[in-house]
């Protein structure tokens, strides 16, 4: 199955490696993610698999309250991951820029995060603030569009995942 | 006050290329209004029922002469000649056309101001209290605390698109004028007994369509960890707090659900993590910076009376209930706080024109060391006057219509834009505002009733904050026809408490004497010098019910 996205990563567009499987389909060598109940549920197997391994959190959870899923369940599977695509259902549901940062700052996970689903203009510069390095973006979306909306906003008021310290910060170097 | 480094002034300047950017999408068409939407709450601006709307940010409430008459002139050149004062400190225009913002915005940037996070799911403008540094037994300046505040939260990167807006207040101050313990958090700024200066966090405070008073979070937050303490709120909330239903997305709500000892638990756990970095402790010179900005003005040493103010009280009756009414005593002898009621006889509530905005700009300039403070009740404040000058100050704003001595009274209402502008409203709020207070017109009698707060919502949003006046006035809807529900006993002050129903709703023929049966039960029942508000703590609903259902 063709993407239905084209993937930015470090500021260009790029052929994207990593395949998204389903819940059963065996595993090729390719670099692919599955879910987390997979993950959860094949652990053992999955560690013994001697190739790329990425993890998919969704957004719409179980539950009434559709919390999404827990970046804390992530943490003892980390050695194993070297890619997490955080879902974004709609814009307005900002709760995975909390997973990325916890990913990064509080788990020092040092692989791929990538930001699938919903995902707007203005939300570009505020995902790589807070560790995701990786956008799937629409096919419409213009390189230059991008480029443009990064670097919107030269500087920043506060640490995040990134190496901005912030103005309370830098005028104190 | 504080002023923009480079820093701030860059931000704010970037910050409105890129909306200027946005505009022209939508106006080329190349943005819907849906995709437009998110990014123009992001930047104060709102669809009302006739027009655009754009809400400027005026953090914790102070403003310069200079930057109150660039409100005036944006009311002139922008909007129809006037501005409207908000419950959040802030100011709003009503009729700004979409593609001309971008200019209001960039004009606003030259006096060091914006409309950034006035609305959206996002961290909106601190609060605070309108007599910092002005009123005698505060611990610290909350500006300070609130300025950093305002710095953290701008722009951040993790909490732009929580589950719902979030309201941060605080005071420095026993006497709660900021209603802390109604935000999202509230902070009180606390001296322990080895002399430090901490914060007391309240979580999950609200009104709406579920009010609740905040929970203690935490006795003492120590200065340096307090961004790590919010900034752990913060991610608990964006975390937990339900996305599926927007009436149940509040940070109360979660509280609520959650209990406030998992609460309590969960975002202690979070910021042990935080804290651990020392990522957010702000650096002491930087706080140092900060705080020079908000250095005591240079007082001169004066009497604690003043001859002249006392000679002009006997000449003058009129000026003598104004003192009384709307000055309120400094912690500088010879020097005073002096409220300016944004609420005239049958005027609009929070409403003042350019030329008024430019009268108070020229009094704070010569009088007031140059500073001015919004209310959370929609009035204005000149924080610091001499005695002696009081006189000549009430002259000048008894010449623009600005010295109604109503202060705390039963004309000084708040009331919300209501069925007039907003198209969530269910009733008008504007015109009964004043309708009760042509009815209380009589100052005489005012002063007879003493302390009520009358607060008006026209829908269950409670933008005017009816939960917690005295007597609370909730606009509802039945079959196309505008109802009013009153409630009795709120308060939003350190003893802050929610209001009670008395029962069914009064049409807008009746309201009114509804209102003035209230009142006349309490002048009937009191006691002593009791206020309306301890009358009704002393007898509680069911007198004023009997009055107002008797048939």
């Amino acid at each position: 199955m063709p993407n239905k996205y084209q993937l930015m990563r470090e500021g260009a567009l790029c052929q994207d490696e990593w395949i998204y499987s389903d819940e059963a389909t065996a595993l090729s060598e390719a670099p692919t993610i599955i879910s987390l109940s997979r993950l959860k549920a094949e652990a053992d197997d999955l560690r013994a698999r001697n190739a790329k391994l990425g993890v998919q959190l969704l957004a719409d959870g179980n539950g009434k309250t559709q919390l999404g899923e827990d970046v804390q369940e992530l943490e003892p599977y980390l050695d194993m991951l070297s890619l997490v695509s955080i879902a974004f259902p709609t814009y307005r549901n900002g709760r995975g820029f909390s997973a990325a940062r916890v990913l990064r700052e509080q788990f020092n996970f040092d692989g791929e995060i990538r930001a699938s689903g919903e995902v707007l203009h203005d939300q570009w510069a505020m995902m790589r603030r807070c560790g995701i390095t990786a956008f799937e973006l629409a096919p419409t979306v213009r390189l230059e569009t991008f480029t443009e909306a990064m670097s919107e906003l030269s500087d920043a008021y506060q640490p995040a995942a990134d190496d901005q310290r912030g103005a309370l910060w830098q005028r104190h170097k | 006050m504080y002023r923009y480094d480079e820093f701030d002034h860059q931000l704010v300047s970037e910050r409105v290329k890129q909306f200027r950017g946005q505009v022209e999408r939508r106006v080329s068409g190349e943005l819907s209004e849906d995709a437009f939407k998110p990014l123009r709450l992001m930047n104060g601006v709102y669809l009302q029922l006739h027009a655009y709307m754009l809400r400027v940010a005026i953090p914790y409430g102070t403003l310069s002469s200079k930057q109150l008459r660039m409100q005036a002139h944006i009311a002139r050149k922008y909007d129809r000649g006037y501005g409207h004062f908000t419950t959040r400190q802030n100011i709003q225009f009503n009729w700004p056309a979409l593609d001309k913002i971008p200019d209001l915005l960039e004009e606003l940037a030259t006096v060091e101001m914006h409309a950034i996070q006035t609305s959206g799911n996002c961290i909106r403008n601190v609060t605070s209290d309108q007599y910092a540094a002005a009123i005698d037994g505060e611990v610290e300046d909350p500006r300070i605390i609130s300025e950093i505040i305002r710095q953290w939260s701008t722009f951040h990167p993790e909490f732009t698109y929580l589950p719902r807006k979030f309201k941060i207040a605080v005071t420095g101050h026993d006497n709660d004028r900021a209603a802390i313990k109604l935000h999202d958090i509230g902070i009180v700024i606390k001296q322990n007994e080895l002399g430090d200066v901490g914060y007391e966090i309240h979580v999950g405070g609200g009104q709406g369509r579920t009010p609740f008073i905040a929970k203690k979070m935490a006795d003492f937050v120590p200065k340096a960890q307090l961004l790590a303490y919010l900034e752990a709120v913060m991610r608990v909330y964006n975390m937990l707090g339900r996305r599926d239903n927007s009436y149940k997305a509040r940070i109360k709500i979660m509280v609520h659900e959650t209990g406030e000892v998992e609460m309590r638990r969960l975002i202690e756990a979070e910021f042990a993590k935080i804290d651990a970095s020392q990522m957010l402790a702000v650096p002491p010179a930087e706080i140092d910076r900060i705080s020079a900005y908000f250095a005591s003005p240079e007082f001169e040493t004066l009497p604690a009376s003043s001859d002249v103010l006392e000679a002009a009280k006997t000449q003058d009756a009129d000026f003598a209930r104004w003192v009384r009414a709307n000055v309120v005593a400094h912690k500088q002898d010879g020097y005073a706080i002096v409220n300016i009621s944004l609420k005239p006889i049958g005027g609009v509530p929070g409403d003042a024109s350019d030329v008024q905005m430019e009268a108070v700009a020229d009094l704070a300039e010569r009088y007031s060391f140059d500073e001015i403070r919004v209310t959370h009740e929609q009035n204005l404040v000149l924080p610091h006057i001499r005695l002696d000058d009081l006189k000549t100050v009430y002259d000048a704003l008894h010449a623009h219509d600005l010295a109604t001595a109503n202060l705390g009274l039963i004309s000084d209402t708040i009331a919300c834009p209501g069925l007039d502008y907003c198209n969530l409203a269910n009733a008008r709020s504007i015109p009964l505002a004043q309708e009760i207070s042509e009815r209380f017109a009589d100052l005489d009698r005012q002063y007879d009733i003493g302390e009520l707060k009358i607060k008006i919502s026209g829908c269950i949003n409670a933008c005017g904050h009816h939960h917690v006046g005295h007597i609370g006035i909730l606009g509802v809807d039945k079959k196309g026809t505008e109802f009013y529900q009153i409630s009795l006993g709120g308060s939003a002050d350190e003893n802050a408490s929610i209001g009670k129903i008395t029962g069914r709703a009064f049409t807008e023929e009746t309201i009114v004497d509804a209102i003035e049966t209230v009142v006349t039960t309490y002048t009937d029942m009191r006691e002593g010098s009791e206020r309306f508000i301890d009358t009704y703590r002393r007898v509680g609903l069911d007198p004023f019910k009997e009055r107002l259902y008797a048939e």
